[in-house]
C-alpha cells in the first residue's frame, strides 16, 4: 500500500541524523530533571533521575564554571581586593579562626539532594564574577560568610551558626542568605510594611519608599485603608478625590521599575479594610476583563475583615462602608486605627459620616469569585489578629506573604516631605527552621536560640535610613520572625498523615516548644544587653497575662505516637515550672524583641534546604516550579519514596479543613501570623471557598494567603505518561 | 451530502435539552478557561528577550508569525465552516467559542511582539510569513479542505491543524522556558496549548461520531484521505521545520515532536498512530513543559502561571453561616 511506503520512507529520513543518539548520549541535567515528571518504563517514579540531574549539573556546569583558588587565604584576599567581599566582615576575626570555620563547614560534606536545590542556589544566591559568568563561592563558603557576618566578631556564635545552617536546621531568609558578606549587595531584610495617610505628602513618600525598598530587596506592603474614597471632597469641594485605584497604579509601576540588581523583581501588596467605600473597585482591578486603565497585574491585594462583617453576613444584612475622610474628622484618628467592629453601630448612626451599603454575603461571594480568577485577595481577620496581639497598639495590615502582624503608628510630613512627627513602620527579617532536622538533632533549645540570635543580628545591622519611619520602627522593636518548614516532609517520613489527630498533636507541641525557647532566648538577650524593646512595659508580657494559657493548663501529648517522637528525639517539653520561671524572668528583665515568630511560605529557601514549604502540605508529590530565572523545574517532595508514597497526599486531596486545623494548632503559639494557602479543585464553587473562609475565621486563623485551584486535564487531552496529569 | 444532517433552520438554543452531553462539558471547560493576553505580565520577559542572539530573536518572531497565521485561518475560516456542519445547536455554540478564542490567540502573538520586539523586525517577519513557500503551502493544504464540500474532511483538516500543525511552533517557547528564558511568554503559550488541546479533542470527537454513521466504503475512503493529507502535511512540515530550526540545530528534536503530535492528532480522529515510539521520544523537558494541568507553583516574584480559571458562583446559605 502506498501509505506504508511513504511512512517507511519518512521514518528512514527521520531516523538518519538522530540515529543512535538517544541511546548513548548523556542527557543534560534539565532533561534528567524533567524525567521526574514522566513515569519510567514500568510506571515507577524516576526519583533517581533527579539525583543524577543534580550530579550532572555539577559535572557539566558548576565545576567547569567555578573559579579555582589554591588556598583559602588566596581566595579571601582576592575576593576582598576585587571588591567582592566586605573586608569589615572578615576583619573582625583572626585568619586562623576563619580558616578553622571554613574547615568546620567543609567537613560536613554537604551535597544538594535535589537538582532544584543546587540549580536555585547557583542561579540566585552564590557569589558570581561581575560579568555573571563564573562562580566564586561554593555552598559552604556562603554559609560561612553568613555566619561571620551575623556573629559580628563573636567566635562561638559564628561556629554555632555554621553548625545550625550547614546542617539545615536553620535557614536564613533569601535577602540575608543572599547578601551577607558581599560588598555589592541589597539589604538583609525581607519585608516591609508601610502606612499611607490621607494626604499628598504621605502618598508621595510612599512611592519613594516603594522605589527605595525594592531597590534594596524584599517586598513592600502598603495600607490603603486611610485614603479617602473616590468622589470624596478635597478641601471640602465635593466629588474631587479619585480614590485608591490611581495610587495602586503608581505603586505597581514603581515596583516594576525597581529590582534588586536584577536579582529579583520588586513586589508589592496593598491592604484595604472591607468597609472602605472603594472595596468593590479595589477587587475589580483583578478581574479577567478589567479595563487596562484600572487593571492591576502584579500588585498583590489583601483585605482586612473585622468580625462584624461575618456577623452581618450571618444575618444576611447589608454592610455599611464608611468614608475614611469623615471617619478621620469625627474620631480624630485615621480609619485604619479604629476598630470597625467596635464602632460599627455608632458610625452607622452618625449622620456626619457618609456611607454606602452593599450586601454582606454578596461581598463574600465577590471575594471568592476574584480568588477564583486571580488567587487574590489575601485576607486578614482583623479582630482575631488584634485579640491575639500581646503588644499595645493596633494591627491594621499584613505584608506580602500575610505572616507579619505588627503594630504601627502614623507619620506626619511637612510640605517639603520632611518629618514633622516620625511614626513607626514595620520591617521584618525572617528565617526558618527545618522541623525534621531539628527533631533529629534533639536540641531544640539551642537551635531556636541560635536562630533568634542570628535574626536579632540582622535587625540590629540593618541600615534602613532610606525610609526613616521604618528605621525608627526597627530600632525600637527589633522585631524578627522565626518560621518553620518541612512539617509535611517530617510527618510523612514518620508515617503520620497531614491533618490527622497525630499530625495535629505534633504540630501543637512542636510550636509549643518553639514558643518557649524563643521567648527564653529573647529574655536572655534582654538580660545580656540590659535593654528591652520600646513599649515592653505596656505589653501583656510585662503584666504576665500572656503566660496565662501556659500556666492554666498542662500541654502534653494526646497520642502515643507523638509522645514517642519526642522521647526518641530526646526533646523535653517545657513544664509548668519552666513557664513559671520564664514568666518571672520576663516580667523582671523584659524581652529584647517585640515580635519573635512568623511562619513564611518559604519558596526558594525550602528548595535549597530540601524541605517541604512552610507547614503546608505539598502541592504535588512532584512539584512543577516556574520562576523567571529558572524556567520550569521539577522538585520531588523531600523524603518521598515508594514506601511512604501514600503519606504524601497533596494539598488538593487533603482539602482546606485539615490545613486549617493544622494551622490553628500552630497559631496558638505564634505571636505574629502564618501564611496559609488554601487549595481547591476547579469543581469547587465560590460557596466552597466562602465556607472555608468561615471555618478558618471560626478556628482562630489570623490570615489567609493565596487560594490555589487545580484544573485537571479534560479526559482525552492528557499528556501520555505525565506524572502531574495523573497523580 | 448524506453523512451529516445540517441544521435546517435556526431554533432558540436550549441548553437544558442536550442531545450530546459532551457539548456542555466542553462548553463549560472552554468558558472556564477564558483568558486574555493582558493577564500575563509579558513585560517581565524583556530582560530575558535581550539575552537572545539576533538569530534566536528572528527565529522566535518567525515562529510566532507562523502561529498567528494558523490561528487566523482557524478563527476566520475553520471554525465558521465547521459551524455549518454542526449536528446540534450546542455544537454550533461551541464553535463560536472556538472561533473567538482563536482570535484571542492570534491577538496574543501581537501582544508578545509589541512588548518584546522592535516594529521593524516584526514587519519583516510578517513579510517573511507571506513569502515563505512552506508556510503558504501548509495554509493552502488546509484551506483547500475547508473549501471542499466534504464535511468529514473539513474536520480532519481542522484536527490536523489544531493537534499537529501548531506544534512545530509551540516547540520553541517550551524549549526557551525549559532553559529559563521567556518564561512568561511560555505561560501564555501554555494557555493557548491548553485551549488547542481541547479544540482538537472535541473536533475529533465530532468527526468520529459522523464517521460512525457512514458506510464502510466511505469510512475507508476517508481514512485513506486522512493519512494522505497527514503525510502531505508532514512532508511540508519537515521542510518548514528545517527552514526554521536548522540554524539553531534543533530540527531533529522538533521532528520527534512532530511525530508525537501527528500520532496524537490521529488518535483524536480515532485512528491508530503512524510513527513508532522510537521516533517520538521527545526531549523530556519539552514533554514535561507541555502538561496542561495546573499543578504549577509560583509566587508574586514569578509571574501569573496558567492555572487560574473563572469559577462558578454560588451564593452561601444560612447553614454556612451557622456559628
Amino acid at each position: 500500500m502506498e501509505t506504508t511506503n511513504l511512512v517507511t520512507k519518512n521514518l528512514a529520513e527521520a531516523k538518519r541524523p538522530a540515529s543512535g543518539a538517544t541511546e548513548t548520549r548523556t542527557l543534560d541535567y534539565h532533561a534528567l530533571n524533567a524525567m521526574l515528571n514522566l513515569y519510567g518504563a514500568n510506571g515507577e517514579l524516576q526519583l533517581d533521575k533527579d539525583r543524577e540531574a543534580a550530579r550532572q549539573y555539577f559535572l557539566q556546569h558548576v565545576n567547569q564554571n567555578t573559579v579555582f583558588f589554591h588556598s583559602l587565604e588566596e581566595k579571601l584576599d582576592y575576593l576582598v581586593e576585587e571588591s567582592y567581599y566586605e573586608a569589615k566582615v572578615l576583619d573582625q576575626y583572626s585568619f586562623a579562626f576563619v580558616k578553622a570555620l571554613f574547615e568546620q563547614a567543609y567537613a560536613y560534606k554537604f551535597r544538594f539532594p535535589s537538582f532544584l536545590g543546587a540549580f536555585k542556589y547557583y542561579t540566585s544566591y552564590t557569589l558570581k564574577t561581575f560579568d555573571g559568568k563564573r562562580y566564586l563561592e561554593r555552598y559552604e563558603d556562603r554559609v560561612c560568610m553568613v555566619a561571620l557576618t551575623l556573629a559580628r566578631g563573636d567566635e562561638a556564635l559564628a561556629k554555632s551558626l555554621v553548625d545550625e545552617i550547614i546542617s539545615g536546621r536553620f535557614q536564613p531568609a533569601t535577602p540575608t542568605f543572599l547578601n551577607c558578606g558581599k560588598q555589592q549587595r541589597g539589604e538583609l531584610v525581607s519585608c516591609f510594611l508601610l502606612r499611607i495617610e490621607d494626604n499628598m505628602e504621605s502618598i508621595g513618600r510612599s512611592i519613594n519608599s516603594a522605589l527605595q525598598l525594592s531597590k534594596r530587596g524584599g517586598g513592600v506592603a502598603f495600607l490603603l485603608t486611610n485614603i479617602r474614597e473616590s468622589g470624596a471632597p478635597i478641601k471640602r469641594i465635593e466629588n474631587q478625590s479619585s480614590g485608591i485605584i490611581p495610587i495602586m497604579k503608581l505603586l505597581e509601576d514603581a515596583f516594576s521599575y525597581a529590582n534588586q540588581l536584577g536579582a529579583r523583581q520588586g513586589a508589592g501588596a496593598v491592604y484595604l479594610n472591607a468597609h472602605h467605600p472603594d472595596i468593590l473597585s479595589f477587587l475589580d482591578t483583578k478581574r479577567e476583563n478589567a479595563d487596562e486603565k484600572i487593571r492591576i497585574k502584579t500588585l498583590s491585594l489583601g483585605v482586612t475583615i473585622p468580625d462584624i462583617t461575618f456577623e452581618l453576613a450571618k444575618r444576611n444584612d447589608d454592610m455599611y462602608l464608611f468614608s475614611p475622610y469623615d471617619v478621620e474628622r469625627v474620631y480624630g484618628v485615621p480609619f485604619g486605627d479604629i476598630s470597625v467592629t467596635e464602632k460599627y453601630h455608632e458610625m452607622v448612626a452618625d449622620a456626619r459620616i457618609r456611607k454606602q451599603k452593599i450586601n454582606a454575603r454578596a461581598f463574600f461571594q465577590t471575594l471568592a469569585e476574584l480568588q477564583f480568577e486571580s488567587g487574590y485577595p489575601y485576607i486578614m481577620f482583623e479582630d482575631t489578629v488584634n485579640r491575639a496581639n500581646p503588644i499595645a497598639g493596633r494591627i491594621n495590615m499584613s505584608n506580602l506573604c500575610s505572616e507579619i502582624l505588627q503594630v504601627n503608628t502614623p507619620t506626619e510630613y511637612d510640605d517639603d516631605l520632611g518629618y514633622r512627627e516620625m511614626g513607626q513602620d514595620i520591617s521584618c527579617n525572617l528565617g526558618s527552621m527545618n522541623i525534621a532536622k531539628v527533631m533529629d538533632a534533639g536540641n531544640i533549645g539551642t537551635s531556636v536560640e541560635i536562630a533568634i540570635r542570628g535574626l536579632t543580628a540582622v535587625s540590629e545591622m540593618s541600615n534602613l535610613s532610606s525610609v526613616p519611619s521604618i528605621a525608627e520602627g526597627n530600632a525600637k522593636s527589633r522585631a524578627i520572625g522565626l518560621g518553620q518548614m518541612n512539617l509535611h516532609g517530617y510527618l510523612a517520613r514518620e508515617h503520620i498523615y497531614y491533618g490527622s489527630e497525630e499530625g495535629l498533636d505534633f504540630t501543637n507541641l512542636y510550636f509549643y516548644c518553639v514558643a518557649f525557647h524563643a521567648l527564653r532566648a529573647s529574655n536572655r538577650l534582654a538580660i545580656e544587653n540590659n535593654n528591652t524593646f520600646a513599649g515592653f512595659e505596656d505589653s501583656k508580657y510585662a503584666t504576665g497575662e500572656f503566660f496565662d494559657k501556659y500556666l492554666e493548663q498542662e500541654w502534653l501529648p494526646r497520642t502515643e505516637k507523638v509522645r514517642g517522637l519526642f522521647e526518641r528525639s530526646g526533646i523535653e517539653l517545657p513544664t509548668q515550672q519552666d513557664w513559671q520561671e520564664l514568666k518571672a524572668s520576663v516580667m523582671e528583665h523584659g524581652l529584647y524583641n517585640r515580635n519573635l515568630q512568623a511562619v513564611p511560605p518559604t519558596g526558594s529557601i525550602s528548595y535549597i534546604n530540601h524541605s517541604t514549604s512552610s507547614i503546608h502540605p505539598v502541592a504535588a508529590r512532584i512539584e512543577i516550579r516556574k520562576e523567571g530565572k529558572l524556567g520550569r523545574v521539577y522538585y520531588p517532595a523531600p523524603f518521598l519514596n515508594e514506601e511512604n508514597f501514600d503519606y504524601f497526599q497533596d494539598a488538593y486531596e487533603i482539602g482546606p479543613e485539615k490545613i486549617i486545623d493544622t494551622y490553628a494548632e500552630a497559631s496558638k503559639h505564634v505571636d505574629q501570623g502564618l501564611s496559609l494557602t488554601l487549595f481547591f479543585p476547579d469543581t469547587a464553587t465560590t460557596r466552597d471557598i466562602n465556607k472555608a473562609q468561615i471555618y478558618a475565621w471560626r478556628k482562630g486563623i489570623k490570615t489567609l494567603y493565596y487560594i490555589r485551584l487545580r484544573q485537571s486535564a479534560l479526559e482525552g487531552t492528557e499528556i501520555e505518561g505525565c506524572v502531574s496529569c495523573t497523580l | 451530502m448524506t453523512t451529516t444532517q445540517r441544521l435546517s433552520r435556526v431554533n432558540a438554543i436550549n441548553w437544558n435539552r442536550l442531545q450530546d452531553d459532551k457539548d456542555l462539558e466542553v462548553w463549560n471547560r472552554l468558558t472556564s478557561n477564558f483568558w486574555l493576553p493582558e493577564k500575563v505580565p509579558l513585560s517581565n520577559d524583556i530582560q530575558s528577550w535581550n539575552t537572545l542572539t539576533q538569530q534566536e530573536k528572528q527565529l522566535t518572531i518567525r515562529v510566532f508569525t507562523g502561529l498567528t497565521l494558523l490561528d487566523t485561518i482557524q478563527s476566520s475560516v475553520g471554525a465558521p465552516v465547521l459551524m455549518e456542519d454542526a449536528r446540534t445547536p450546542h455544537e454550533e455554540a461551541v464553535y463560536t467559542n472556538i472561533a473567538f478564542m482563536e482570535s484571542v490567540h492570534a491577538r496574543s502573538y501581537s501582544s508578545i511582539f509589541s512588548t518584546l520586539c522592535a516594529t521593524r523586525d516584526v514587519d519583516d517577519a510578517f513579510r517573511w510569513s507571506e513569502e515563505n513557500p512552506t508556510l503558504q503551502a501548509k495554509s493552502e493544504l488546509i484551506l483547500e479542505r475547508y473549501r471542499s464540500d466534504d464535511p468529514l474532511m473539513r474536520k480532519v483538516a481542522s484536527v490536523f491543524l489544531e493537534s499537529f500543525l501548531f506544534y512545530s511552533g509551540f516547540y520553541l517557547p517550551m524549549y526557551w522556558s525549559s532553559h529559563a528564558k521567556l518564561t512568561n511568554t511560555a505561560d501564555l503559550i501554555r494557555l493557548i496549548i491548553r485551549d488547542e488541546a481541547v479544540h482538537g479533542y472535541y473536533i475529533g470527537y465530532k468527526f468520529q461520531q459522523a464517521l460512525a454513521e457512514a458506510t464502510p466504503e466511505r469510512q475507508q475512503e476517508v481514512k485513506d484521505y486522512a493519512y494522505e493529507l497527514l503525510l502531505e502535511l508532514y512532508d511540508n512540515e519537515v521542510r518548514y521545520t528545517e527552514s526554521l530550526y536548522d540554524e539553531v540545530g534543533l530540527s531533529e528534536d522538533v521532528k520527534k515532536f512532530l511525530h508525537y503530535n501527528a500520532n496524537k492528532a490521529l488518535m483524536n480522529l480515532g485512528y491508530e498512530p503512524l510513527f513508532p515510539s522510537s521516533v517520538t521520544d521527545v526531549d523530556p523537558t519539552i514533554m514535561a513543559a507541555l502538561s496542561p494541568s495546573a499543578n504549577e507553583n509560583h509566587d508574586f516574584f514569578s509571574g501569573s502561571g496558567s492555572s487560574y480559571v473563572i469559577g462558578k458562583a454560588i451564593a452561601t446559605e444560612d447553614d454556612d453561616w451557622a456559628f
